[in-house]
């Protein structure tokens, strides 16, 4: 066994010399015919191989934007409402996230597609388009040149909302709420007031002192203008009905504290035995009192009473 | 064991055969350190400003003269018993009430004060100062230690003989009318003070025109049958008095909110609750406290101890007088009674060291004073176990 094995490896040693020097000579060989070597051909296709044309280059134009003039009237080029177009829009404009670099720019980005945009209400557009319009307004009343006026003049405001969208039907139920405002002042209610605001509730802004009714109840926005209109009427006749009840009022019953008509105010009288009106510092008095009351107490309006109360009766003043 | 220890006690004792004090606060030391908490000035007639946060002393014959039948505060009691002294700090509202009543045109209608403030702020305390003040400058003191005792804590109820549908506190109105008798015993001896109309009790007894007021007040302590109605009485002469100028007048009624707390534990024999208004001794002091008279000033103070736990919300005057006390009272001058501040905590602290009533140690004054709010009860709950 052995031997055998010797045998074999030193048949594997000459043959491998010998291919060692075949294939220094083939290689000198092939590198001179290297154009004459054939293609494999597997599937034994007859004929020749036709050579593919190289694709034609198109000529692409440049982005409409790049050959706009720079005097160019850019109300022709965006007339109305639409969609961003990254070709028409001469703006280097960038939009989007990515996270690491800038935001990607305008061609193909859907970004900018999407939010709405005003570059048809530009505002030499806007200036233009009121310019044409002019000629069907009347002039603004010339007296009618303060906010206070307008308001005094003009108590009422009506609010609706139009709104533009592209869809099949271009009605929208949002445009049929109306939204009436009205100072409250305005509408002179004197004795009123209380019944007047206990009926609107929580429709009174207190600080502004402006009543809202919105009224969306109706389908069409002529009807609810309506509506608001009514309401606001038969709110005001409502809250001028005196019921005969309604003289039982009393002190207890009053929502809030009127120093003239209190024990506080007979009280001082008692003390000085004159008139409120004779009486130095009362008003100031009646001014504590009343924030005492009103306000609820607290340590600055409890210091503040007896502040007045020192002063009108001629205390001396804490140290 | 047992048997040498009794020895040595029995020993101990044949030594000291003087009197051995047990603490230095109860041995008088001679010596007197000029100490900064300590008022020089214990005549509250010339306490000023400048006395605010110091403590003084009230003698002790003033002490039993005014306070006898109540007038301190318990805790506060207590406390002057161990020191065996009784001080009271001077503090700020005090002076601020004491400094108007001398300033006070007496011609005119009676002003009122009103102390306010959290509970165990001093108010009572800061009441007694103006009370001493009052009885010094020889006001006629009518002084009511404490309203809730009558409405809330009341000993003994029966109907109104004289009065239909009123409610008589007998032994109350008999125990007012003796505090009432040794707080002004020095002024009610004298001849001036005269009734000015006669006054019919019973068949046999009448009080008449002319004899002086110690005999309605004497009259109600021995007749307990009468002493509501002899308070009453006593009320509505001393309005007279103080009208023709006869005296001058201090009312001070300590928890006066209780007059206008619907909710009392006074009861009618078929117990049925009491209103305030319907029990016979409030009329007299309601009648006090209007402005109708001169040559007097009133001094309330509104607690929230005076009415039921549900409804010690605030402790402010409107809240606890309500609408029909602040109409009773008002134009009043609110005196606000605050916790104490740095320089009275600080004071508070000193004196309790010197009495040796707590042991020092660093960073107590900031430990003791977070721990009690700087509230004069707390501190004395606080401080009673260091």
């Amino acid at each position: 066994m052995i031997l055998r094995n010797l045998d074999k490896k030193c048949l594997l040693k000459t043959l491998e010399r010998q291919f060692a020097n075949n294939y220094a000579t083939v290689t000198e060989a092939a590198k001179e015919s290297r154009e004459e070597f054939k293609a494999l051909n597997l599937k034994h296709v007859k004929g020749q191989v036709v050579q593919k044309r190289a694709p034609r280059k198109l000529d692409v134009l440049p982005p409409r934007s790049k050959q706009m003039a720079t005097d160019q009237d850019w109300g022709n080029v965006w007339p109305g409402p639409r969609t961003f177009h990254p070709s028409t829009v001469p703006l280097p404009i960038r939009q989007g996230y990515v996270e690491k670099g800038a935001p990607p720019d305008k061609y193909a980005n859907a970004e900018l597609m999407k939010i709405p945009n005003f570059l048809h209400l530009t505002p030499p557009i806007i200036k233009r388009q009121c310019e044409a319009l002019k000629q069907f307004c009347t002039p603004w009343p010339k007296n009618l040149n303060t906010q206070e006026k307008l308001i005094e003049n003009f108590p009422i405001e009506v609010t609706t909302s139009n709104y533009c969208l592209s869809s099949p039907s271009i009605r929208n139920p949002l445009a049929r709420i109306v939204t009436l405002t009205i100072k409250v002042s305005s509408l002179s209610l004197k004795g009123a007031m209380d019944k007047f605001l206990r009926l609107v509730g929580e429709r009174y802004n207190e600080k502004t002192d402006i009543l809202t009714i919105v009224a969306d109840r109706c389908p069409l926005r002529k009807q609810n203008y309506e509506y608001a209109m009514y309401l606001l009427t038969a709110v005001y006749h409502e809250s001028l009905k005196v019921e005969p009840w309604e003289n039982l009022k009393s002190e207890a019953d009053m929502e809030y504290y009127n120093w003239e008509k209190n024990a506080s105010k007979k009280s001082i009288e008692q003390i000085f035995g004159k008139p409120v009106e004779e009486i130095p510092n009362s008003k100031m008095y009646a001014e504590a009192v009343s924030n005492l009351m009103n306000e609820g107490e607290s340590d600055y309006t409890i210091a503040k009473y007896g502040e007045a109360v020192r002063t009108l009766l001629n205390l001396p003043k804490t140290a | 064991m047992l048997k040498t220890a009794l020895v040595f006690v029995s020993k101990r004792k044949l030594s000291f055969s003087k009197v051995k004090y047990l603490s230095p606060t109860a041995n008088p030391q001679p010596q007197e350190k000029i100490q900064s908490f300590r008022s020089v000035e214990h005549d509250p007639l010339k306490h000023t400003y400048n006395h605010v946060g110091q403590f003084y002393n009230i003698s002790k014959e003033d002490r039993n003269h005014l306070f006898n039948y109540g007038g301190l505060p318990k805790t506060y009691l207590t406390q002057a018993k161990t020191f065996n002294e009784t001080c009271v700090m001077i503090r700020q509202p005090t002076i601020d009430v004491i400094e108007c009543l001398k300033n006070i045109d007496y011609a005119k209608p009676a002003v009122r004060f009103v102390i306010y403030g959290k509970k165990g702020s001093g108010k009572s305390l800061s009441m007694a100062h103006i009370l001493h003040y009052a009885n010094r400058s020889n006001f006629l003191v009518v002084h009511v230690p404490w309203v809730g005792n009558w409405m809330r804590r009341c000993q003994e109820v029966s109907n109104s003989d004289t009065k239909e549908g009123f409610i008589n506190l007998n032994v109350d109105a008999a125990a007012w009318l003796l505090h009432f008798k040794t707080q002004n015993s020095h002024l009610l001896e004298k001849e001036d003070l005269k009734i000015a109309q006669d006054y019919v009790w019973s068949k046999r007894e009448k009080t008449e025109k002319g004899s002086p007021l110690l005999d309605i007040v004497n009259h109600g302590i021995n007749r307990i049958k009468f002493a509501s109605d002899c308070v009453v009485i006593i009320a509505d002469e001393i309005k007279k008095l103080s009208n023709s100028g006869v005296c001058k007048t201090l009312v001070a009624i300590d928890g006066f909110n209780a007059f206008f707390y619907p909710n009392t534990r006074v009861f009618t024999e078929k117990k049925e609750k009491v209103h305030p208004h319907k029990v016979v001794i409030t009329e007299a002091f309601l009648n006090l406290t209007k402005n109708d008279w001169k040559n007097s000033a009133v001094i309330v103070t509104v607690d929230e101890i005076a009415v039921a736990e549900e409804d010690q919300i605030s402790h402010m005057p409107r809240y606890l007088l309500g609408k029909e006390g602040f109409e009773h009272l008002d134009p009043f001058v609110p005196i606000p009674m605050e916790n104490y501040n740095q320089k009275e905590f600080k004071s508070v602290m000193d004196y309790y060291r010197d009495r040796r009533w707590i042991t020092p140690y660093p960073g107590q004054d900031e430990e003791v004073s977070a721990l009690s709010a700087n509230n004069p009860y707390n501190l004395i709950k606080v401080c009673a176990p260091l």
